[in-house]
């Protein structure tokens, strides 16, 4: 608020808005074709229904969630629509020429670069969250091409020569462009000014429109987090695992932000946020969770973390850092996301350690009491590629394990045990690759219960 | 109002049920054989295009009832309004447009039918956007049986006669409501509006809920130009090319808005409309191989067109035309839509299409607007007769008539002091 009357856009907006898209009807004409390859109907559909999700994630969700301010409901819609058309017509063109620098020539294929392009476009929206308010759309029309061309860059970088797959990829998102937006609110933040504060509240109404782009993310957001994934049972476990993390942050969130509160009510703004922090925390590594009481134990510590940043970081930020980050986008998304981040890594080194150990026979015998043999056999019939031996299928059937079971799992240790073992076998699920390596496991375990 | 309406909403009710009961029967395995042995649909395909049906639905429900929701004291029509349309519509569409497919025969309903009786309402409901305030829900029922009737003829006309290609329907749909709506508002003029009514504005928070219907239409319009495309090829055309028209067009809506608007500001009217022009625009060529770049130089050129028409024509319209069109259906329906025809007529032109040719794309423009503007005269004409319950000027855009509406209604309590915060608004 420098001077009383903000400065005109009328001078430049409509030139930068107008040349863009010309330049954009340009380069399109030079760079870009149909996607000619033959495509089956059914995948065709497929795809446009994963992709059409997003959108309704992107252009619902993302926009009413930032029309939580009462005065700035109509900017905060407004601003979105207009940030994510721009970022994904520039995503598009940034992800195509990273992709094929060689030829030159970017291919508009519905599968890979519209998903790609609207998720990159997402970044805008989530690092909109920190500046909304302080910032007018010439600021935003610049920040667009900057953000996802560092996004594009960074994941490009990543996938070259570090082999992170796509999906991993995206799932940076949050962290990145959390902070990405806290860098620019730093930036920008001089200081607010005292009479500011009664603008940057929440109310009634204002809070419904954001309750309604919560509750389009949440609705939505398993198809997002399964968007980038192609083996189908991966895609199935993203889905599952982010509807439990879902629901658990949600009830965690409400139950904690009516704890805070003397009197026990509850604050719609930790709300709105908090309940999304599931989906944010399991983002990274749901195709790798493999049983649903991981994820529902990472949306309760996501929903925890949330509704404590909520409670605790403004005052925080405001005062000590100087910070003034408008939607909390650092409790929703960035805290969130570090979560996710470090439980996907966990998992990763697990796995890796799993699959690189000899098998020692200990290992073998603790698995075979834990799971009495019949978790393996359901892992071990349906995965393909495993030739199958004759002699174990009738042995499997006649298992008299869960007496050990029963005789020595009665402690509590046991219990984490087993099912931590229980896990890294939902990895070999998932990792055809890896599997080869247990072979030897599995034909101990059947020698061993058939003994028994 | 009391004994009108409902008498007349039961006895179509009860008419349509009887029309179902005479003419309507499902598809099943046999009766597909029987009637297109040359063209073998299967039942997966019924669920290949459910989701695109789905789609279609939650624009014409959710997204065209918001759209509408501006109006101060006028939301709960809006909406109320457009569900029974819409309702009425998509009956009475799936019997008119199956008798004229079927010649006079039974119909056999597929999702086909389902979404072209879909698409049929949504002329009604553009229709409706041009009288929204000044008409009574008697009226409006009338209008919607006149109006379907009229469209299927001159869809089956463009579709079956002139074998125009039109799969957006930028000219059977959406140029067709927005004429048929202009030359109805025209016949029901009203001298005492001519200076403005004090309801008709809108306040913060109807234009935030107008964004909803925006928003949800933006994210469908894809579904709605591909669901009847032909699968495979054209399909995924379709879809790519409106995806790309309408972010063109939101684009340049912005900036000509800015440019227009004082001090660079942004006008929410436009934001809400100007933004979709581009998928309507896109309509008629969806399909055809335009490449990437002429969809968007097309949707660029719909939201030029869109927000000088809502600055400059709607004025000038509604002063010297005489023709009151609340929700400006001219600007994002009429306009966009011949600005699709002519694009079409363009590109068949260019050589992009091997089905049509250009004079009868030309016709298929021709004729829709021809169309919609007799068919509009004659039932402003009807609509006219004052036996119908129309609200009297000071009623118009006033819930109250017709609602139940809770007695206190602070609209905007949150915005008294709105303007001593901002001195320099």
């Amino acid at each position: 608020m420098g001077s009383k009357y903000p400065p005109s856009l009328r001078v430049c907006l409509p030139w930068w808005a107008l040349a863009l898209e010309a330049a954009f009807i340009l380069v399109f004409f030079f760079y870009t074709s149909y996607d000619t390859s033959s495509k089956n109907q059914k995948t065709l559909m497929e795809t446009y229904r994963g992709f059409q999700d997003v959108t309704v994630m992107a252009a619902l969700g993302m926009s009413f969630l930032a029309s939580s301010l009462r005065r700035y409901s109509w900017s905060g819609v407004a601003f979105s629509l207009f940030l994510l058309v721009l970022g994904v017509q520039w995503a598009l063109l940034v992800d195509g020429f990273l992709e094929n620098v060689s030829t030159g020539k970017v291919v508009i294929t519905l599968l890979r670069y519209r998903d790609l392009a609207t998720m990159s476009a997402v970044s805008v929206l989530i690092s909109l969250g920190a500046i909304l308010g302080k910032a007018n759309l010439l600021q935003l029309l610049v920040m667009v091409p900057l953000e996802v061309t560092a996004f594009s860059t960074m994941r490009m970088v990543n996938r070259r020569f570090l082999n992170i797959d796509d999906h991993s990829n995206m799932m940076h998102i949050y962290v990145f462009s959390a902070y990405f937006g806290l860098t620019v609110a730093y930036c920008l933040s001089r200081g607010l000014p005292s009479g500011i504060q009664e603008k940057d509240r929440t109310a009634t109404s204002p809070s419904l429109f954001a309750m309604l782009g919560t509750l389009f993310l949440w609705t939505f957001w398993p198809s997002f987090n399964c968007a980038l994934l192609n083996d189908p049972n991966e895609r199935k476990n993203a889905v599952f695992n982010t509807y439990y993390a879902l629901a658990v942050s949600t009830v965690t969130a409400t139950s904690v932000s009516a704890w805070a509160h003397p009197q026990g009510k509850i604050n719609m703004t930790h709300i709105h946020n908090a309940v999304l922090a599931g989906g944010v925390a399991v983002g990274a590594s749901c195709h790798l969770i493999s049983s649903p009481w991981l994820a529902m134990v990472l949306g309760f510590v996501a929903g925890l973390i949330s509704s404590a940043g909520a409670e605790c970081l403004p005052v925080c930020f405001n005062q000590v850092l100087g910070v003034h980050d408008t939607c909390g986008v650092y409790y929703t998304f960035s805290l969130p996301g570090l979560l996710g981040g470090i439980t996907y890594i966990v998992l990763l080194t697990l796995q890796i350690s799993w699959t690189k150990n000899s098998m020692s026979l200990g290992w073998n015998l603790a698995i075979t009491m834990a799971e009495g043999g019949d978790e393996e056999v359901v892992v071990w019939r349906h995965l393909p590629g495993v030739p199958s031996s004759p002699f174990m299928a009738p042995a499997t059937e006649t298992t008299t394990a869960p007496n050990y079971r029963n005789h020595i799992f009665s402690s509590f240790g046991c219990w984490i045990l087993s099912k931590s073992i229980q896990e890294k076998q939902g990895l070999f699920e998932n990792k055809t690759t890896s599997f080869h390596h247990c072979s030897p496991l599995y034909s101990t375990n059947t020698y061993y219960s058939k003994a028994s | 109002m009391r004994f009108k309406f409902p008498l007349m909403a039961l006895g179509l009710e009860v008419g349509m049920i009887v029309l179902f009961g005479l003419f309507v029967h499902y598809e099943t395995e046999q009766n597909i054989q029987q009637l297109n042995a040359t063209k073998p649909t299967d039942t997966g395909r019924f669920l290949e295009l459910y989701p695109l049906f789905q789609d279609v639905h939650v624009m014409v429900f959710v997204g065209i009832g918001f759209l509408m929701t501006f109006l101060k004291k006028y939301s709960f029509s809006s909406v109320g309004i457009n569900l029974l349309i819409a309702a009425l519509g998509l009956q009475w569409g799936t019997i008119v447009q199956g008798v004229l497919h079927s010649y006079g025969q039974t119909i056999h309903i597929g999702v086909e039918n389902m979404i072209n009786a879909d698409f049929s309402t949504v002329t009604v409901l553009i229709s409706f956007g041009a009288v929204l305030g000044k008409t009574s829900p008697v009226q409006m029922l009338i209008m919607t049986i006149i109006e379907i009737a009229v469209f299927a003829y001159n869809e089956y006309l463009v579709g079956e006669i002139f074998r125009a290609s039109d799969t957006g329907a930028s000219m059977t749909i959406h140029a067709f409501g927005a004429y048929f709506g202009l030359a109805v508002a025209g016949v029901l003029y009203r001298p005492g509006l001519r200076k403005g009514h004090e309801n008709e504005e809108s306040v913060y928070h109807s234009d935030l809920f107008a964004m909803i219907g925006t928003l949800f239409l933006w994210t469908f319009w894809p579904s709605f130009n591909s669901a009847i495309a032909e699968a495979g090829e054209k399909q995924y055309r379709a879809i790519v090319n409106t995806y790309l028209s309408l972010a063109a067009c939101v684009l340049t809506t912005y900036a000509i808005s800015s440019f227009l608007e004082h001090r660079g500001k942004l006008d929410m009217v436009h934001i809400q409309n100007a933004t979709l022009a581009g998928g309507v625009a896109v309509g008629t060529c969806a399909d055809m191989e335009i490449q990437p770049y002429s969809s968007m130089i097309i949707g660029s050129i719909a939201g030029i067109v869109s927000v000088f028409g809502y600055k400059f024509l709607t004025p000038f319209f509604a002063t010297k035309l005489r023709i009151q069109d609340t929700c400006g259906v001219h600007n994002l329906h009429g306009l966009p839509g011949v600005v699709g025809g002519l694009a079409g007529i363009a590109a068949v032109g260019m050589g992009v299409s091997n089905t049509t040719t250009v004079a009868m794309q030309a016709a298929a423009l021709g004729s829709s607007i021809g169309a919609a503007l007799v068919g509009g005269l004659i039932t402003g004409l009807i609509l006219k007769i004052p036996i119908w319950g129309q609200p009297s000027d000071e009623n118009c855009y006033d819930d109250s008539i017709y609602w139940e509406v809770p007695k206190k209604i602070d609209y905007d309590s949150h915005f008294h002091d709105y303007h001593q915060l901002n001195p320099e608004v």
